[in-house]
């Protein structure tokens, strides 16, 4: 019930937020970007040509979807962490935990809102990548759920990476590190030969960061696009889901426990 | 026996910026009681350690040193933050929301089962004077009118212990004395009342004890009235004072004043007995002689200026 009204409070609060404005802006730009390219790959299409141009638009939509998918990790570290560090700058934490509330039910309301606020985020990325395949003239044939379950599941991750950051640093920093490790993982995932990484390095990459199936050849997140396009078993959605959640959950435990020992107040 | 509502016992708290930076103790070992149904002014300049103190109470921040007991609980336990209203220092709230969303936020997250919230919202708004201002986003108050919201939103889960921070800061005089008059409707309750305050006088007039701190230190602790009464000053009236005995009493360094029918003489505690003695030996009649009170303004200034020393 606490947990509930804090995450309620906490997603209203985002509702209000200057910050969400421009980033809702920027994916009204990103959806407009798609849609020029969508409306423009059809009105070029031919009897010949249609499968060629098929592929272009899919190509397009998925540049599309990639700058979606990256807004929606900055803006779930970005929420995550200012909702904490934005209660604390205030000194709004400290009439709310005067109240018969225990640190990690704050957290975990806070953590909720975050994940309330990317589901809507998710539901308007899923919509935009329907109706531009759909506008375009070729409709996208994939499992709806793989793409409101991975994203999800992706930005509870980068929630609780920044939730655990925030509690040990202020929030620039914590953006910087979580802009690095987006970075990181673009580069290994463009990367055309990992076989030339050391194998030292490789190994705590794979481990220390989310979303990093190319490093190693065994699966360990697929990235939404594998998920998306190709067929795995069931076994191994629900494997590959577990180790992001499992991630996610490793991370929201350190923020408890360094949360459970810091100051509140702002000094 | 009851335990008292706060127990500090040899409390200390360093600040240091992390990683380097000079460690600043703001409490230095501090013990003090506050027992049940007292109203205690806790004093002291800015930076004294007046918030630090309150919010080891609260459990805000951790003392790396003695223990701390609210309401027989650790600080932060939930038992104890069921029973307490608390007011923080600059109260801060979410700019948003209108004042009643704040307060069922607030009532919510109390865990108070109350059969209609509207209502007890309504008269806490009430009390506070803030009623009329429904829609009327936070964002938009005055200073005063936040301050007022606070002490509502201290005051929503009907608390049994009473902790705040400058509750009359950012109100006018009108506003001040209707907090004033608040805890002082509040103490007849039997509610125990901690509270700062940089208005020596306002806490005179409604506390039952003052505890003062200076620089992380506790300088001083104890009932209003030994602490008011702790002047070193006593003040004789007689029915009447000869002149040429006047002399005499100015002699022994007391100022006279005259008044119709009695004569009052303000004197060195020191000197007391000489001069009640003078006076019986003139056939004078002394009609009283007490300690001359001081305010607690001029006791702080003297405790605070010998810890300065």
């Amino acid at each position: 019930m606490k947990i509930r009204t804090i995450a309620r409070s906490t997603f209203g609060t985002f509702l209000h937020n200057k910050v969400i404005l421009v980033l809702s802006l920027l994916f009204l730009a990103f959806f407009l970007m798609g849609l020029y390219s969508a409306l423009k790959f059809k009105s070029m299409t031919t009897a010949s040509n249609a499968q060629y141009m098929q592929y272009l638009m899919w190509e397009d939509i998925g540049r599309t979807l990639l700058l979606l998918s990256g807004l929606g990790s900055l803006l779930a570290a970005w929420a995550a962490a200012d909702s904490v560090a934005g209660e604390m700058k205030s000194g709004t934490i400290l009439a709310v935990m005067a109240r018969p509330l225990r640190r990690w039910q704050f957290l975990a309301g806070k953590y909720l809102g975050v994940l309330m606020l990317m589901s809507v985020y998710v539901v308007g990325m899923l919509g935009v990548i329907f109706l531009l395949t759909w506008l375009g003239g070729h409709p996208f044939e994939t499992s709806w759920w793989v793409l409101l379950v991975y994203p999800l599941v992706r930005y509870a991750i980068w929630a609780a990476i920044a939730m655990f950051l925030v509690t040990l640093m202020n929030p620039v920093a914590v953006m910087g590190i979580v802009a690095a490790l987006l970075s990181l993982i673009q580069f290994l995932v463009a990367a055309s030969s990992l076989s030339d990484i050391p194998t030292w390095i490789r190994l705590p990459l794979h481990f220390a960061l989310p979303l990093t199936t190319v490093v190693l050849d065994e699966s360990r997140f697929f990235t939404m696009t594998q998920a998306a396009l190709k067929r795995y078993p069931w076994t191994d959605h629900m494997t590959a889901l577990a180790y992001g959640l499992d991630y996610a959950l490793v991370c929201f435990l350190l923020a408890i426990a360094v949360f459970q020992h810091r100051s509140l107040t702002r000094g | 026996m009851a335990t008292p509502a706060i127990e500090f016992c040899d409390v200390a708290k360093t600040y240091q910026r992390r990683f380097a930076g000079p460690r600043i103790p703001a409490l230095s070992g501090i013990s003090f009681e506050v027992a049940r149904g007292e109203v205690c002014a806790f004093l002291g300049s800015n930076g004294a350690g007046k918030t630090t103190s309150m919010s080891v109470l609260m459990g805000f921040i951790y003392a790396e040193q003695g223990q701390c007991r609210v309401l027989g609980y650790l600080p932060g336990d939930v038992r104890a933050k069921e029973r307490i209203g608390f007011l923080p220092e600059n109260f801060a709230f979410y700019h948003h929301l209108d004042a009643e969303k704040l307060l069922k936020f607030h009532l919510r997250l109390s865990g108070r089962q109350v059969a209609n919230p509207g209502a007890l919202i309504a008269g806490l708004l009430t009390e506070v004077k803030l009623e009329g201002y429904k829609g009327l986003t936070i964002g938009k108050y005055s200073r005063g009118m936040v301050q007022r919201l606070g002490i509502a939103q201290a005051l929503l889960g009907d608390p049994e212990l009473l902790v705040l921070d400058e509750p009359t800061s950012g109100l006018d005089p009108a506003g001040r004395k209707d907090v004033r008059d608040l805890i002082l409707a509040l103490k007849a309750e039997g509610k125990t009342i901690f509270l700062s305050s940089h208005i020596l006088s306002e806490a005179e007039k409604i506390c039952d004890r003052a505890i003062i701190i200076d620089r992380g230190r506790l300088v001083c602790a104890g009932g209003m009235q030994e602490m008011l009464a702790q002047g070193d000053r006593v003040e004789i009236v007689v029915d009447r004072l000869p002149e040429a005995l006047e002399q005499a009493v100015k002699g022994l360094g007391a100022s006279v004043e005259r008044e119709a029918g009695r004569v009052r003489i303000a004197a060195d505690t020191a000197q007391k007995r000489a001069l009640a003695e003078m006076l019986w030996a003139a056939d004078c009649d002394v009609l009283s002689l007490t300690p001359m009170k001081t305010s607690l303004e001029e006791t702080f200034l003297k405790l605070v200026g010998e810890g300065t020393k």
